[in-house]
């Protein structure tokens, strides 16, 4: 894709720690998070140009739930704001594009979730074609574990590795506040756990969460006006794969290799914030955007750590920009994605001045 | 960065019925697209990305449908998008279709909308699966009473706006009601379902998708038929429920209408747009909108009604179409809207076509009354300035 | 899914019936724990915006114009009487779980002393005899009966399990006029 966008910055983020239940409603949790992101921006409320948000209403069971998300965001007198019934990563990719049109300078996104009300199990079949796979209860574990058993059969990755990569995510998220599953864990020690679904462990399995994240985005003169830190976003796309499982090769992601080359994933980068929920899709998204064992992998933990379902994509987004910000880190991929087994992808590079 | 003009080069509706058993979802969706490419002369191939719009997925049981929908809508390794802001959903679909191609991203892109209530059941996802639910009439009904108090208008206004649009509708093939014989005295003795709304003020329940091809000014130059330009774009939102709010003509429209006459240079609604499709689900919103949306002023909407001006060969028709009284699959309704203007102003409406419609406004609007989205259509890019 | 008439065995299948079950189990959040436990102390409770002193009730825990948060502090009892300020009466769509037959009125009240409630039941009145201006008291449901099983996250009425509506006082109405025009 020829590059005939702006870059435009994220100049504020926060989120909510993932909780396993929370006690607060979605725009309980949601309102303090809006307020760090806009704080940390330094953007009065007032001002902010665009305003969308990505949640799901199966997800809480009920109809119109991003309604109520509105209460969170102040929106009296009106806003001008749009809402994606998905992950908060593409409403950001929506109000990226808002901003393109130079007549507003910033932008606030947001994506929530809480997952505890319903079970995955239940819920997430309706996800699926609903003549073919829904009444066959097609959840999203065993169509992980049907991915994961392919890319073992493939060669592309061991049973030991996905071990690893777990362990490795429950000790990064020692130092992430935000986290909820964290830990010192020995490989060989999580390998003689059960299979939840062979040949899934729980480790390989994100956990069930509540939580949010919010971002605000500043067009380029803005972005310099407010902050010193401005954290680039450099290239962004998102590409759909084909849904039925069965006509797809689970062991690649072709959206994922295309997105990424359209985002213009190459080069050095230092780190990856990748939507990997599940260990094995970890490889398989390294693979596609030719990552390699120079590059850290989800330094937060990434959703194996933290996994709250319509913001787990935006929080990638978040870390990263924490991690430039804050953190002394150059250049960065951000990764989200919808459905199961990867089939919708969104790939972004972000970079430090 | 800066903003191009789009333009509507491909429009394609379904029929819109009660139930449309004889078309699976994919099936219904990719019926209205493949008629949109048919329309613009283009495959499937030709288009850059998708962005599908809905209200809510428990009215189908549908959790996220874009991602089961991909196959059918051509998607596989595009972009796609799903965008839900309630009643409004199929404005803000076709906005963000626009903002694409406008901030060049991309240069085709396919928008659509689309609800198949027969499905699944809409009343049983309003009510979040209890029993009392009110319906949308509930929630709206006690609005349409205040207006009638505070305007003064004769109750016949309602009655009125619901013969104008289903006779319209007559006039439109793929419009779900065709009741031809539809009289004042017919809706005035049918059932009152919410007071004070009759049954015959209500819109139906629809299967049905519209969608549209949009493009950028090299795509419209080079398409078979004449496009609708794109002239202005707004999304609006507020609060839904707070003690003191005004229900009758919320802020949020106001302020949505506004954007879109000053990005056009309109001062003169009335006089500089031809003809308007608006959300008008209970008759009484077509009076309300005229007003909310200050093409009429305070207590002249209904006069507007009363005097025939809104009628198909009035000085500002209102739904030449049928709007949604006559069909409403409700996703896919606001798009309708938007279809429905670009239709008017290429002139391919048919026999619903208004005479000299060279500017045309679209509006949608959801949740209770807060969320606005509206565009204004025009047979050329300086349309609004050669009515001058 | 569509339903499909099983009459005739050699008709075509154009589709069937599929009922999905899908359970929530959300726990109640503090605020509205508090307005439950109030309720089963017969009393209506809301917060006071310290900003811009809008009562909200149920409490939000915040006031979404001012963006500021509320807890206990901002806690005030209401009135348990009031004026209807407008009204639906529903007749019944019925679909699947509907347990209403007959219309049914739902009335916003602004309460006495401040406060105002949405889509409240009336009780002991005629649906053709709901008004604008009518005066109106709770009415609790007895010590025995009362529960708060219908108290939501998302409650925008009461539920009738503790409030189980509101009946006319025999008050004479308040004019129109003297009611504000823009509640809910």
């Amino acid at each position: 894709m020829a590059k005939k966008t702006e870059d435009i910055a994220i100049v504020g983020y926060a989120q909510s720690p993932s909780y396993r239940q929370a006690e607060l409603t979605e725009p309980q949790f949601l309102y303090p998070v809006i307020s760090e992101a806009l704080e940390r921006a330094g953007v009065p409320r007032r001002e902010i140009g665009f305003t969308c948000a990505g949640s799901c209403d199966y997800l809480s069971g009920q109809t119109f739930a991003f309604v109520m998300n509105l209460d969170a965001v102040g929106a009296w007198p009106p806003i001008s704001e749009s809402h994606v019934e998905m992950d908060g990563a593409w409403a950001l990719y929506e109000a990226w594009v808002r901003l393109q049109h130079g007549d507003i300078d910033t932008a606030l996104v947001f994506g929530s979730g809480k997952s505890s009300p319903g079970k995955p199990a239940e819920v997430f079949p309706l996800q699926m074609d609903p003549y073919t796979l829904t009444p066959l209860g097609a959840d999203p574990v065993s169509l992980a574990a049907l991915q994961a058993r392919a890319m073992l059969d493939a060669g592309k990755i061991t049973e030991d590795e996905m071990a690893e990569i777990a362990a490795r995510s429950r000790k990064s998220a020692v130092n992430n506040p935000y986290a909820q599953v964290k830990g010192d864990d020995d490989p060989a020690v999580l390998l003689k756990e059960p299979y939840v679904t062979a040949p899934l462990r729980k480790h390989d399995l994100p956990p069930i969460s509540d939580g949010a994240s919010a971002v605000v985005l500043a067009t380029t003169e803005k972005a310099k006006e407010l902050t010193d830190h401005p954290v680039w976003i450099r290239g962004i796309d998102h590409r759909i794969d084909i849904h039925q499982p069965g006509m797809r090769d689970l062991t690649e992601s072709p959206s994922t290799r295309l997105a990424g080359k359209n985002a213009g994933v190459k080069g050095k980068f230092d780190f990856a914030e990748l939507s990997a929920s599940f260990s094995h899709q970890e490889k398989l998204l390294c693979d596609e955007l030719g990552l390699g064992k120079d590059v850290e992998i989800n330094l937060s933990g990434g959703p194996l750590a933290a996994n709250p379902v319509m913001a787990v994509g935006l929080t990638r987004f978040v870390e990263a920009a924490r991690l430039i910000a804050e953190g002394g880190k150059k250049r960065g991929v951000a990764h989200a994605t919808s459905g199961q087994a990867l089939q919708q992808n969104l790939v972004a590079v972000l970079e430090a001045e | 960065m800066s903003s191009q003009p789009a333009a509507v080069i491909g429009i394609g509706q379904t029929k819109h019925k009660k139930r449309r058993d004889d078309v699976s979802l994919p099936g219904l969706v990719r019926e209205a697209a493949q008629r949109a490419l048919d329309d613009a002369e283009l495959t499937w191939k030709d288009i850059d990305a998708v962005v599908l719009g809905k209200a809510p997925d428990p009215f189908e049981g549908v959790m996220m449908p874009e991602l089961s929908m991909a196959d059918a809508l051509g998607a596989n390794g595009k972009p796609m998008m799903r965008v839900h802001t309630a009643g409004s959903v199929g404005g803000s679909t076709a906005l963000v279709a626009t903002h694409l191609v406008q901030t060049g991203v991309h240069d085709r892109v396919l928008t659509v909308a689309y609800e198949k209530q027969a499905e699944g059941n809409a009343q049983w996802g309003l009510a979040g699966g209890r029993s009392g639910g009110m319906g949308a009439g509930g929630i709206f009904a006690p609005w349409m009473r205040s207006y009638i108090k505070q305007s003064g208008a004769p109750e016949d206004i309602g009655w009125k706006v619901a013969v104008k649009d289903r006779l319209n509708a007559c006039k439109n093939p793929y419009a779900h009601l065709q009741l031809k014989d539809i009289t004042i005295e017919a809706v005035k003795e049918s059932p009152v379902i919410w007071d004070p709304i009759h049954f015959h003020e209500s819109c139906p329940s629809s299967d049905g998708a519209v969608a549209m091809v949009l493009t950028n000014e090299k795509g419209a130059k080079k398409a078979p038929r004449k496009p609708a330009w794109v002239l202005a774009t707004a999304m609006r939102s507020e609060l839904g429920v707070f003690p003191g709010r005004n229900n009758v003509r919320p802020q949020a429209g106001v302020e949505c209408a506004h954007m879109i006459y000053d990005q056009a240079g309109i001062t003169n609604p009335r006089e500089q747009i031809d003809m308007a499709e608006l959300y008008v689900p209970f008759s009484w919103y077509e009076p309300m909108w005229l007003e909310g949306h200050d093409i009429a002023g305070p207590g002249e909407g209904w006069q507007m009604v009363a005097d025939g001006s809104t009628e198909i060969d009035g000085s500002f028709p209102v739904n030449a179409s049928g709007g949604v009284l006559s069909t409403n699959p409700i996703g896919a309704s606001g798009m309708i809207r938007f279809a429905e203007a670009a239709l008017q102003v290429r002139g391919e409406a048919g026999e619903h076509q208004v005479k000299d419609a060279h500017v045309a406004l679209a509006q949608a609007y959801g949740g209770s009354a807060q969320y606005f989205a509206m565009w204004l259509v025009g047979d050329e890019l300086d349309a609004v300035a050669k009515k001058k | 899914m569509a339903e499909s008439q099983a009459a005739d065995l050699n008709a075509p299948v154009v589709g069937m019936d599929y009922h999905m079950h899908v359970q929530y189990h959300e726990v109640l959040c503090p605020v509205m724990r508090e307005f439950a436990d109030a309720l089963m102390d017969k009393r209506l409770i809301g917060h006071k915006c310290p900003q811009c002193g809008l009562i909200y009730s149920p409490p939000k825990g915040y006031c979404p114009i001012c963006v500021v948060p509320t807890d206990k502090s901002h806690e005030l009892e209401l009135q348990q009487r009031g004026t209807v300020t407008n009204y639906t009466i529903v007749t019944p769509v019925q679909y699947h779980g509907q347990e209403e037959t007959d219309r049914f009125a739902k009335a916003s009240l602004q309460l006495d002393g401040g406060g105002t409630l949405s889509l409240q039941d009336l009780l002991e009145i005629p649906v053709d005899d709901v008004r604008i201006g009518l005066r109106v008291e709770a009415v609790w449901a007895s010590d025995a009966e009362r529960n708060v099983d219908e108290v939501t996250n998302r409650s925008w009425g009461i539920g009738e399990s503790a409030i189980r509506g509101w009946q006319p006082t025999g008050e004479p109405d308040v004019p129109a006029d003297e009611l504000p025009t823009n509640v809910f």
